[in-house]
């Protein structure tokens, strides 16, 4: 082989062993950006009908993953003694949330000082609500002669609910969040009464 | 490895760096992202337009416009300050006399709440902290005897202060100075 060929071979192999390497960072990079924006709920540490939650949110506790996950998804979240949350990106059939769908979420209030109920969007921020509605909270819930909630969520208002319009192609993510929970729940995330999560007819 | 071929094993090898550079890059950005996540909050434009170093920043209440933080609680209304303790200790003060939940929480660079105080904890007295590093900085200075000391994990973090609010327009006149009170600065 002539000495050029040689070296032409020598960048040949250069080239492809550099790209190969890139490619493998990208692979790195795409994996992680998955495990935590598009599956950030794998490794909840309970689960409770609809809901999922991993108890060592916000704590110095939290491994590697649950830290990174809850920084994408739930910036600046506190750890469980002071408040729990809970998220729901799916229905009590096991159906994704989407946004274009109606959905009616009934339960009993929780066992905590203070506690909501908030939609949210795919990209996690409020939707655009024309009636100023983002939550069911302690505060606005009116509670049924069985001392039961109901809220609503979708493009439509259901008649008898706190309705939390939403409205887009995507995702809907619902999340309830406990300030001050009980001991007994903090010490048994488990033992959380879930709010029921109910696809109501059609999609729109 | 014994009937593999010079060829065969260079093969295995190259396959294997390949695989370890895209674990090592993928463990790489998880470590990174909430520290990266936590910078921009602390010095990115948010940060650099409210004026938050060392200093309390008060923003508006949340509404579907709010798109800094993910996840931003409509039924709080959040006061912030990036506090950096590089040249000494950072002293933090609030006396918002509310009878609804409020709290303060601290957040150490890479994302961990290391340390909250809520308005059932204070039992109506004011707070009164001293923010000081875990390790020793260039510019050691001391904290008053008696004074509440709160040990950072890192040089600089995050604090947020949450209000209850379950409508802010009603409850404007009374959050606003409540919150107020909330002063974030080196001691």
């Amino acid at each position: 082989m002539s000495k050029t060929g040689h070296w032409s071979l020598r960048a040949k192999r250069i080239a492809i062993g550099g790209a190969l390497y890139v490619g493998a960072v990208v692979l790195g990079l795409g994996s992680a950006w998955w495990v935590l924006k598009k599956a950030p709920w794998l490794n909840p540490s309970v689960e409770v009908g609809a809901w999922r939650a991993n108890m060592h949110a916000g704590s110095q506790d939290a491994g590697l993953y649950t830290r990174a996950t809850i920084a994408v998804n739930a910036l600046l979240a506190l750890g469980r003694d002071e408040t729990m949350y809970f998220v729901a990106n799916r229905d009590d059939a096991g159906e994704a949330l989407r946004a274009q769908c109606n959905y009616r979420i009934t339960g009993v209030p929780p066992q905590a000082r203070w506690w909501s109920i908030t939609a949210y969007a795919q990209d996690l921020f409020l939707f655009d609500a024309p009636n100023g509605h983002y939550s069911l909270n302690g505060s606005n819930a009116t509670l049924d002669a069985a001392g039961t909630f109901a809220l609503s969520t979708g493009p439509a208002e259901q008649a008898g609910t706190y309705w939390l319009p939403t409205s887009g192609p995507g995702a809907l993510v619902l999340t309830l969040r406990l300030y001050n929970p009980a001991p007994a729940l903090q010490a048994a995330p488990q033992s959380l009464v879930a709010p029921a999560v109910q696809k109501i007819g059609t999609c729109a | 490895m014994k009937n593999f071929t010079e060829h065969q094993r260079l093969w295995f090898y190259r396959v294997l760096s390949l695989l370890v550079t895209a674990l090592l890059a993928h463990l790489l950005a998880v470590w990174a992202a909430p520290r990266a996540i936590m910078y921009v909050l602390m010095h990115g434009p948010m940060a650099q337009k409210m004026n938050m170093h060392n200093q309390a920043a008060f923003p508006e209440a949340v509404t579907a416009k709010s798109r800094t933080v993910v996840m931003p609680s409509p039924d709080m209304l959040y006061s912030v300050c990036a506090f950096d303790l590089h040249d000494g200790p950072v002293r933090v003060q609030a006396a918002p006399t509310l009878t609804n939940y409020w709290s303060i929480a601290l957040y150490a660079a890479n994302s961990d709440n290391f340390f909250v105080r809520n308005d059932r904890q204070t039992q109506g007295r004011a707070v009164d902290l001293w923010l000081v590093a875990a390790s020793p900085t260039k510019a050691q200075k001391p904290v008053p005897a008696g004074a509440e000391v709160v040990v950072s994990p890192t040089l600089t973090g995050f604090l947020l202060m949450r209000v209850l609010t379950t409508d802010y327009q009603a409850e404007k006149a009374v959050l606003e100075p409540a919150r107020r009170t909330l002063q974030c600065g080196q001691g």
